[in-house]
């Protein structure tokens, strides 16, 4: 692609479906979330690449995988760093929540304004608009700031980190906890935490992969949530209500953002496709151990 | 030179030593023979000149066979007896001697091997194919020593590379153990030296674990197909008990022992095991590497089939099948030999001794900790419900969201392809919308 004009790396570049269309760029997600949110995407592939050897331990490959960790114990290490990061962004993403509940105008604007992931009847009626899209009955359903499947993707994590996260310890600690509890908890820890963790990743890496990043219009990535800002374009097509919202309150000048510095957009690039090439790679090979073993 | 034997062989048995030129009977001859008389010529003034004995014989090894030096015989375990001693003829024809006399028994004196020997599959295969090891393959002819003199071909630390020599040599071995179900015998010297026994005896020297004859026996060598075999199945308890005592006495007081007794067989058929079905013969590895626990795990699900499958879906099972020893298996909660059923007080797993066991590993175990199903099978409803709950409501969950989400998905795709097919925007509207990003890179 040739060097057409100089400026931001979004108009020389155009790889992301957040580059599309010309217009300002405006700020989509804070500092704090894109750390976070990385934070997660490093920990959670860390976690799902040592944790699948184990998992299916009987699969061809496992024993070769858990090699290159250096072997079982230290994959458990690893495994039990990625969790304690896990923990970190988790108590992070809390402290957050509470530093805005503060700064909110009221309670009923946190938890039910347009900010919110608290799902509302309007998610639900996307959800039918959606379906009526489908079938060619209806418009494509207009979304604000977070459209019901952003809101599905947080709570899954919300409640994932919660109940892997609380299994985990219990099979991390299975001495100080039988203090307290029966050790056929260790069996049921041992079922939830395997099965919600293929839950996760298989809703990661097929269906969030997709609504995210790979279906046609924003295929081959959406670096918005590394990059923290998109086009106007972007927003009119993906959050139109959030950007008329705006645009009515008269505040997209003030949610105006520069353009990505270089270095940092050639970073979320090789993060965002390598998290992917990780991702599509474990699912493909989960999914084959799964159908052929 | 050589001196008159009188007498009887002194520790003679220990010996085993037989002496023959080209072809030997061991075969023991009825009644005991009378010690020879001293004969009024000394053999030695031929068999030990090269020129004399050149062109004497026609045998393969040529007329090496015939030469033998005095020294040879007289620091030998035979030193006290005359050449007419073995080569009995000899003494009574008088010289010169055809080469027809040389036959020597020496089942006459070493009656016991002899017949020993007479039983085994070697003796078998010389009948019938003109070839197996006779005594002067093992004991050598003139130069013949007690196994514990480390010259010895019979000495511990030699019996392996002995037998090799004709066990492992692969004309001998692709003849005699051609068939498919022969293939262990066709490499069993090779491993030998990789088991436990090998590797005490050529690499820690330690003469008293088991060379080959120990457990085959030096002269009755049988294959252990037949019963009499000292590796047969029946009487493996004996020959490995011989050594490893404490082993036998345990097993005999386990749960398999009395099963093995019993004939009581496993739900699949398979009887209960004696040594070698859990510490399979040539591949005995010493029991305290990782690679023989992680081994023995699928030596009990041979039988222990749905234990074993249980096995594996607990983190220990997982951990093993990865091929680490850290976790427990089967052995560390149930013991190797000292296993009992779980209602017998004595076992490692009854209720009374659960925390002792599991605090063998989790040192602070107590009595909710020892709650844990080593064996928890979800997908048995009656014996452990609250597994068989949980393991429906994730698979519930997990189904109902794939299901919903994929249809969520492939239905978007296919809306997709509609409004392309109609040459519509991606969310169905006029194509005025956004222009794809890579038809804007283009500009």
């Amino acid at each position: 692609m040739k060097e057409s004009a100089p400026g931001s790396p979004y108009q020389r570049h155009r790889l992301s479906v957040s580059e599309r269309g010309e217009g300002p760029l405006l700020w989509r997600f804070s500092r704090v979330d894109r750390v976070l949110h990385a934070l997660m995407v490093i920990s959670f592939l860390g976690l799902v690449v040592t944790e699948i050897p184990l998992h299916f331990s009987y699969a061809p490959w496992a024993r070769r995988a858990v090699r290159v960790f250096g072997g079982f114990e230290a994959a458990g290490l690893i495994h039990r760093m990625c969790a304690i990061i896990t923990f970190g962004y988790f108590f992070g993403h809390i402290i957050t929540l509470i530093v805005r509940y503060r700064r909110a105008p009221s309670a009923k604007q946190f938890f039910l304004g347009p900010n919110s992931m608290v799902p509302q009847k309007k998610d639900l009626l996307d959800v039918i608009q959606q379906f009526k899209w489908y079938f060619g009955r209806g418009p494509k359903p207009q979304f604000d700031r977070f459209s019901y499947m952003e809101k599905f993707d947080y709570w899954a994590v919300f409640w994932g980190v919660a109940i892997i996260g609380g299994s985990g310890m219990m099979l991390w600690f299975p001495e100080f906890f039988s203090g307290f509890m029966p050790g056929w908890m260790f069996n049921i820890a041992t079922i939830i935490h395997g099965d919600e963790a293929l839950l996760a990743l298989g809703f990661i890496f097929t269906i969030h992969f997709f609504n995210v990043h790979l279906r046609p219009e924003k295929f081959p990535i959406d670096l918005v949530i590394f990059t923290g800002r998109a086009t106007a374009e972007y927003m009119r097509e993906e959050h139109p209500l959030e950007y008329q919202r705006l645009q009515a309150e008269g505040k997209l000048e003030e949610r105006m953002a520069p353009p990505v510095d270089r270095t940092y957009y050639v970073w979320s690039i090789a993060m965002g496709f390598a998290a992917l090439a990780m991702g599509v790679t474990t699912v493909a090979l989960v999914i084959w151990t799964v159908l052929l073993h | 030179m050589i001196r008159t034997g009188s007498g009887p062989l002194g520790g003679g048995f220990a010996v085993l030593a037989m002496v023959s030129a080209g072809f030997v009977l061991c075969a023991p001859s009825s009644g005991a023979q009378e010690p020879p008389v001293e004969p009024d010529y000394d053999c030695t003034r031929c068999h030990s000149d090269p020129l004399f004995l050149e062109g004497k014989t026609e045998t393969p090894e040529g007329d090496a066979a015939l030469l033998v030096p005095p020294d040879l015989v007289l620091g030998s375990r035979h030193a006290e007896l005359a050449c007419t001693a073995c080569h009995l003829e000899q003494g009574e024809t008088g010289y010169p001697h055809s080469a027809s006399v040389v036959a020597v028994q020496c089942g006459s004196c070493h009656e016991a091997e002899g017949q020993d020997w007479l039983a085994s599959i070697h003796a078998r295969n010389l009948a019938d194919e003109g070839d197996g090891a006779t005594c002067v393959d093992c004991h050598r002819a003139h130069d013949v020593y007690a196994a514990d003199d480390r010259r010895s071909l019979t000495y511990p630390l030699n019996v392996a590379e002995l037998c090799g020599s004709c066990h492992a040599d692969p004309d001998i071995v692709g003849t005699y153990f051609a068939l498919p179900e022969k293939a262990d015998a066709r490499e069993a010297v090779a491993t030998y030296y990789e088991t436990v026994h090998g590797v005490a005896l050529t690499r820690a020297g330690l003469t008293v674990s088991a060379a080959c004859n120990d457990c085959h026996e030096g002269h009755r060598v049988l294959s252990s197909d037949s019963p009499d075999a000292s590796t047969h199945r029946e009487q493996l308890t004996e020959t490995c008990g011989a050594c490893h005592q404490g082993v036998r006495d345990s097993w005999e007081q386990s749960a398999h022992g009395v099963a093995y007794r019993e004939g009581t067989t496993a739900p699949n058929g398979r009887p209960a095991p004696s040594c070698a079905d859990c510490h399979s013969s040539h591949a005995v590895v010493r029991a305290v590497t990782e690679e023989w626990f992680v081994g023995v795990v699928d030596e009990c699900g041979d039988c222990h089939e749905h234990l074993y499958d249980t096995y594996f879906e607990t983190y220990h099972g997982k951990v093993t099948r990865l091929g680490y020893g850290m976790t427990a298996k089967c052995s560390d909660c149930h013991t190797p030999h000292e296993m009992y059923p779980a209602d017998d007080e004595r076992s490692s797993v009854h209720p009374n001794n659960l925390v002792a066991t599991c605090a063998r590993c989790h040192p602070t175990a107590n009595d909710n900790f020892a709650q844990y199903y080593p064996h928890g099978d979800p997908t048995d409803r009656e014996n452990y419900p609250d597994l068989y709950w949980t393991w429906r409501f994730m698979s519930t969950l997990l189904a109902g969201v794939f299901l919903f989400f994929g249809i969520h998905t492939v239905l978007w795709i296919i809306r997709l392809m509609i409004n392309r097919a109609r040459g519509l925007g991606h969310d169905g509207g006029p194509r005025s919308g956004p222009p794809s990003p890579a038809s804007e890179g283009a500009e």
